[in-house]
Parts: structure tokens; C-alpha cells; sequence
């Protein structure tokens, strides 16, 4: 059974990759205007493109011209259906360089438990250094009674003693 | 078990209930060293492990922890192994579940707010005195006196393990050697003995055990690593706090 689950991982990791390839290769024309369904890493906010593909007049555009040909904005896949689900690619064009790319996958009470291991990641972040103010407890590798002396923790309940 | 356990709970009663429930625990836990110690020569385990008692004679919480860890051991492609030192030693399992039924026996005699914070690990129900969440830091894996991550939680456990307390002592058991990659990993889920063994075992698997925890997500343990060069990250659904 387990065995099985890991095959069946494997090929929608397969198919995830495929239409990677595929929308690389032939990015869709129809920009995408409503918020992007699943937050693409990067702070700032790309420049919002225009719905209508008429109303874009050429010259009116402030970024250069991209060589890659990429116009800037966030750009939806188009939705491929294989039998757990469907997966979408989306991807965030900046500088007309691809600056982000991230799959959405389905979320039912069936499928959900196969796709997010062939799409989802940790993402990474900045290492934070906070102080310990207004926390109940400190999750942290405490292994003996020495160390837990020497830990935030019985900073803590010392200070609540 | 060697390791201190904190306890806050609610005052939602009078001061000597709220002690006899505090008794109650501490009782279960002294109950539970004598049992899986494997440092006291009379406990069942170091019977166990001499060959002293055999299978049949196994007390129901040592057959459930024995159980328990075997499913672990799968679920974790055999890096959470009970034997990755040598003889049997489950305590990778027993601290964890041990907590988590102290926090049920408190909630069974009506403490719906608490938390039980065993060196380092945590279970904690309901509310903070003060109304809102528990709020949970988690050490900075080089500064003692620093939080990496502060979490708010409501219901549910969080488990880190990780080698700036031990240097390199976690034990890879495909290597049998100590692992290396990963500084500090938390897991954060419903049931704090499994949310350690993850923990214990992404440590165990190195820098691979990132794309490990990540497909944990969708069974409601999330996490938050940080790689020995000092890399961090964490899954989408982390509950940190605002």
C-alpha cells in the first residue's frame, strides 16, 4: 500500500515537471489579473498587467523590452487534469525574467493527502533572533536537567514562581 | 527520563485542587520513569533488554510504546529508530507520550487550559490565563537567550530537536553515524510523542529531511527548520504568531 502511494507520488511529481516544461516553453497569453491564488515568493508586487490585451498599446509599457520576450506580470498555466486532481502552474515575470513559479494543486478530502508532497516545500525565510518577551513556554533541545537550568524556560518559571 | 517538566495550568479552581492535579501528574510521570527508564536497572526496559521477561510478560503501556515505535519506524522510512544506539531504547517515544497522556489526564478531570512543557517539549489545550493563546517560542539554535520563531496555539503539541545541545550525537541509523545538516527542527502537530519522532527523525535524515517534513504538512504537522549554515524555513500553516 505504502509502496503504491510512493508511485503514485512519483508520477504526479513527473507530471508537475512536465508542465513546467510546457509553459516555459509557450508562456499563455492571457495575463492574469485577479490576486494569484497561492502567495509567489518575493515581496514586492509585480506590475499589475492589463486585462485587456487591446487596451496594452506597445510604447506604453515602463519596463524595457525583455530579449526573453516574457512580459511582466503573474501568469496562470492552464489547469492540467490527471486522476488525483488537477494541478496549475503559476509563475511571476519580472524584468522578463521568471522570478517565481508555484503549483496549485487540489485540495479535496481525497487527493489532498497525495498531491502537496510532490508540490509543497518549506519555504525559506529569514532566520529571526527574537527576544523572549510575552511567551508561556520555549520550545528548544533540552535534554538533560543541566541544560534546562541554563534554558529560557526556567528563566520563565522562575519568573513565575 | 533526566529532564525537568514545567507545568502551567488555568487557576480555574481552588489553589488545592489545582496542586492535587499538578500531584496527580508529577505521580504518572515518576510512574512512567520507573517503567522506560533505561538508567535504572530494575525498570522494565533494562529487564526487558537482559532478556530477563519476554514479550508475554510486557505491561500494556510497554507493549502500546513498543507498537508505537515500530509504526514510527516506519513512518519515518527508518530514521526514527528505537535501536539506532544499540539496545532497545525508546525514549525517543515514551517523553513525548508521556506528556501527552498527563495533558488528557488533566483534561479528564476538567483543566481544560494547561500546558506541560518537558524539556523542551510541549503540549499545551485551551487558553493562556490571560485569554489568548499559549504563545510558544522556539530557541535560537546559537543564541540561548533568543527565539528563532514565536508560535500562538490553542490545542496541539510542538517538539524540537536538535544538536547545539549535544554537538553531533543524533545518530543517522543507515550511517550509524552522527548526523549532520540540520541545527534545530520543530514540528509543530495534534499529538506531541509523534510530532518528536518527526523531529528527531528529519534531524536524523539531514538537509534531505526538509523535503521530508513538507510532505508531513497535509497530515497537520508543519515545521520549522534551521540548516547548520544557518539557512531557516518553515512549512505554509506554521501557526506563528502575529
Amino acid at each position: 500500500m505504502r509502496r503504491s502511494t510512493a508511485a503514485a507520488v512519483g508520477t504526479l511529481t513527473g507530471a508537475a515537471l512536465i508542465i513546467g516544461v510546457r509553459l516555459s516553453v509557450q508562456p499563455p497569453a492571457a495575463p492574469v489579473a485577479a490576486p494569484p491564488a497561492v502567495d509567489l515568493a518575493g515581496g514586492t508586487p509585480a506590475p499589475k498587467p492589463s486585462t485587456s490585451a487591446a487596451g496594452n498599446k506597445s510604447g506604453k509599457t515602463t519596463a524595457p523590452k525583455p530579449k526573453t520576450g516574457l512580459k511582466d506580470g503573474v501568469y496562470k498555466g492552464k489547469g492540467a487534469t490527471n486522476p488525483y486532481g488537477t494541478v496549475q502552474v503559476q509563475i511571476r515575470v519580472e524584468g522578463g525574467e521568471i522570478t517565481a513559479a508555484e503549483a496549485t494543486y487540489p485540495t479535496t478530502a481525497d487527493s489532498a493527502t497525495i498531491n502537496p508532497p510532490a508540490v509543497a516545500a518549506l519555504k525559506q525565510e529569514t532566520l529571526g533572533a527574537k527576544t523572549a518577551k510575552d511567551v508561556a513556554a520555549v520550545s528548544g533541545a533540552t535534554y538533560t536537567s543541566k541544560s534546562y537550568a541554563e534554558s529560557l524556560q526556567a528563566a520563565l518559571d522562575a519568573a513565575k514562581a | 527520563m533526566g529532564t525537568t517538566v514545567s507545568i502551567e495550568l488555568t487557576p480555574d479552581r481552588p489553589d488545592d485542587e489545582l496542586r492535587a492535579l499538578i500531584a496527580d501528574v508529577c505521580g504518572w510521570l515518576h510512574e512512567v520513569d520507573a517503567r522506560f527508564s533505561t538508567y535504572k536497572a530494575d525498570s522494565e526496559v533494562c529487564r526487558f533488554r537482559r532478556g530477563e521477561i519476554t514479550h508475554a510478560d510486557l505491561s500494556p503501556d510497554m507493549r502500546h510504546v513498543l507498537d508505537a515505535c515500530a509504526d514510527l519506524w516506519r513512518d519515518t522510512d527508518g530514521y526514527f529508530d528505537a535501536y539506532a544506539t544499540g539496545p532497545l531504547d525508546p525514549s525517543g517515544y515514551v517523553k513525548g507520550w508521556s506528556v501527552e497522556v498527563a495533558s488528557a489526564r488533566l483534561l479528564a478531570k476538567g483543566s481544560t487550559s494547561h500546558y506541560i512543557n518537558a524539556g523542551g517539549d510541549i503540549r499545551m489545550r485551551g487558553h493562556h490565563p490571560d485569554g489568548g493563546p499559549w504563545r510558544v517560542g522556539i530557541r535560537h539554535p546559537w543564541e540561548a537567550g533568543k527565539l528563532s520563531w514565536v508560535l500562538a496555539l490553542t490545542d496541539g503539541a510542538v517538539a524540537t530537536s536538535g544538536t547545539y545541545e549535544r554537538g553531533d550525537h543524533v545518530i543517522n541509523p543507515r550511517t550509524g553515524r552522527p548526523a549532520q545538516g540540520l541545527r534545530s527542527v520543530t514540528v509543530v502537530g495534534p499529538d506531541l510523542a509523534r510530532a518528536d519522532a518527526y523531529a528527531t527523525a528529519a534531524l536524523a535524515m539531514g538537509e534531505p529531511g526538509t523535503t521530508w517534513l513538507a510532505k508531513q504538512a497535509a497530515n497537520g504537522y508543519d515545521s520549522a527548520v534551521v540548516t547548520d549554515d544557518g539557512r531557516a524555513f518553515s512549512s505554509a500553516n506554521l501557526p506563528a504568531a502575529v
